[in-house]
């Protein structure tokens, strides 16, 4: 069932819908880093301080939350990206996502909600807020 | 070195989006089912949004000669039409700003082999620390 906090007319903008939490593995960065052809030496497990995960990998981040939690409605269509990224996400690394609905309109007969995930690691630190626009059905 | 000297390109293939898939928890058939979404106006599968922002990535962090973005920095975009298995998309930057404290900024577009833009957007990176 669809939780009524993320369709156009239930959203209370400003309120949370949902926190996450994933742990950094250094599979996921492997994994990421050969999807999209990344070789750096500081994604590998032996780099100082431990493996960085590329900063694009902290998108997934947020995805994941959203399609996991039913957040995002079937259909919905990407239409933009506000992101700002922080401190890198490193293997190991607990990382906790919470999702809030910022924005809601129409336009041209369309129903548009925005989405920013925030996440941040173990010690509070932001490693990415990243914030779309979607028409949604 | 220039944002526009930068070769960043990323060729995208069905294996790629269905890995992409398993990483964000997106398995709209749109992406996935290519008999579903042949069915569809797009007449097959479709990326999802963040494979053909790559490029962008590869060139800021070149740019910069850093493996990620140093914290602060920016991105702003927006998507103009999807991209599907078969395209390579390739980043088009116009010339790079840099303010007095070193931050840099560029306007960008990822473009297909069709010299379609699919993104068009700014990037700000701060310096470093």
């Amino acid at each position: 069932m669809t939780n009524p906090l993320t369709t156009f007319d239930g959203a209370e903008i400003g309120r949370q819908v949902c926190e996450g939490r994933i742990v950094v593995s250094q599979a996921d960065i492997d994994g990421f880093c050969a999807l999209m052809g990344y070789d750096d030496p500081a994604y590998r497990t032996d780099a100082p301080g431990g493996a960085m995960a590329p900063t694009s990998m902290c998108l997934t981040y947020g995805l994941r939350l959203g399609w996991e939690e039913d957040v995002f409605p079937p259909g919905a269509i990407r239409m933009g990206d506000e992101n700002v990224y922080g401190v890198p996400a490193r293997a190991g690394d607990t990382l906790t996502t919470v999702l809030t609905i910022v924005d809601r309109f129409e336009r041209k007969e369309r129903k548009f909600l925005k989405y920013e995930m925030v996440t941040s690691n173990q010690r509070g630190e932001r490693v990415c807020t990243v914030a779309f626009t979607a028409i949604v059905p | 070195m220039t944002i526009q000297d930068i070769p960043a390109r990323i060729s995208i293939s069905q294996p790629m989006i269905d890995a992409y898939a398993r990483l964000s928890g997106d398995f709209n058939p749109l992406h996935v089912d290519p008999a579903i979404a042949a069915a569809t106006p797009f007449g097959g599968t479709i990326a999802h949004g963040c494979i053909p922002m790559e490029p962008i990535f590869q060139a800021a962090q070149a740019l910069i000669g850093k493996p990620v973005m140093p914290p602060g920095s920016t991105m702003s975009l927006r998507y103009l039409r999807p991209s599907q298995p078969g395209d390579t998309i390739h980043l088009e930057a116009q010339p790079e700003e840099v303010a007095t404290d070193g931050a840099r900024a560029f306007a960008f577009a990822c473009v297909n082999q069709r010299g379609e833009k699919v993104i068009e957007g700014r990037c700000t990176i701060p310096v470093a620390p």
